[in-house]
């Protein structure tokens, strides 16, 4: 019987999360210059230094800009480029066959400068239960599968095998 | 909820970026909008609590012409540069410490009274917590305007602010 291989990340994917980083760091690059230039406006339409309600509003500029930033930063790029580490690593580590169905838990650990994951067991034909993790948002791609047995690297699933 | 979240476990760089910003900013402005001593009138004012901007910006409204601002500060302002305040326009002292700034001053004999104590009345003092004690208004010796009377101008100008 043939059985299918599924990447939990595919080549697709990878160049899809390089898009999304490089497009959010255009949008990052385009907020700051966006404040910068308000600031500088602001700054070339006042005439004397006791404008306090323009210097008030360059500073409010500022701030939104650079939080908009901040916020893009820590919760989308660099996000993104955890997820891209995290999906180069499943594809060239060196992976081991673990033949068994796999059961998506509710589980879900946050781990420290990586990524959300959820955990996963997978029940062995020799009843054993193997318990590995899956990158969160990769969990509905395995859901979506009835697994033969999984292929994992440092305790992440990397690919699946479906059953026919 | 997850954006609040999210806003809430980076508290700290939000706090942070805050203040940096409002430092630079605010020093970047006064940089960017700073202009020569002859265009402007430097004004030290010996008080607890002052309405600095408030008081410039009144003063700016009938500004002399050739002047582009008119700064106010409290003495506190130079504590970490005391040569700003030897450069000063004018300066409201109160009686007691006269002595102590006498050679910072055009005049010394030709001091104008903006406080009187025992009135409890002064010029511009919705914006200058006075003290309750006498205060005086002083031409500075090292002022870049005693020869063309913008000063004076402006000191008069200041004189004539009441509540």
């Amino acid at each position: 019987m043939e059985r299918r291989n599924i990447e939990m990340y595919d080549d697709g994917d990878l160049a899809r999360l390089e898009r999304k980083i490089s497009r959010w760091r255009t949008v990052m690059c385009c907020v700051a210059a966006a404040g910068l230039l308000a600031v500088i406006v602001l700054v070339l339409i006042t005439g004397t230094g006791n404008a306090s309600v323009t210097e008030a509003a360059a500073v409010g500029v500022t701030w939104a800009a650079g939080w908009v930033d901040i916020y893009l930063w820590v919760f989308v790029v660099r996000a993104n480029k955890r997820e891209l580490s995290h999906a180069t690593m499943l594809r060239t580590e060196e992976r081991e066959r673990i033949p068994g169905r796999a059961r998506l838990t509710d589980g879900r650990v946050a781990i420290r400068k990586s990524i959300t994951a959820r955990r996963v067991e997978v029940v062995c034909e020799d009843g054993e239960v193997r318990r590995l993790l899956i990158a969160q948002s990769r969990a509905r791609k395995l859901e979506k599968i009835e697994t033969a047995a999984v292929y994992a690297a440092h305790g992440y699933i990397a690919a699946a095998e479906a059953a026919e | 909820m997850r954006f609040l979240k999210n806003v809430f476990s980076q508290l700290h760089s939000f706090v942070l970026w805050a203040l940096l910003s409002a430092i630079f900013v605010g020093w970047i402005f006064t940089f960017v909008t700073d202009t020569s001593p002859e265009k402007k009138v430097e004004i030290y004012c010996y008080v607890p609590e002052l309405r600095d901007t408030d008081l410039a910006v009144e003063l700016e409204r009938d500004m002399p012409e050739g002047l582009r601002m008119i700064r106010v500060h409290t003495f506190t302002y130079v504590m970490m540069n005391v040569d700003l305040v030897e450069n000063g326009d004018i300066y409201i002292l109160p009686e007691s410490v006269i002595g102590e700034y006498e050679e910072l001053l055009a005049d010394r004999d030709a001091g104008i009274k903006v406080y009187d104590a025992a009135a409890g009345k002064g010029a511009a003092s919705q914006y200058i917590g006075y003290e309750e004690e006498d205060y005086y208004l002083f031409i500075g010796a090292n002022s870049p305007h005693l020869e063309d009377g913008k000063a004076q101008a402006v000191a008069e100008a200041l004189m004539g602010i009441s509540e």
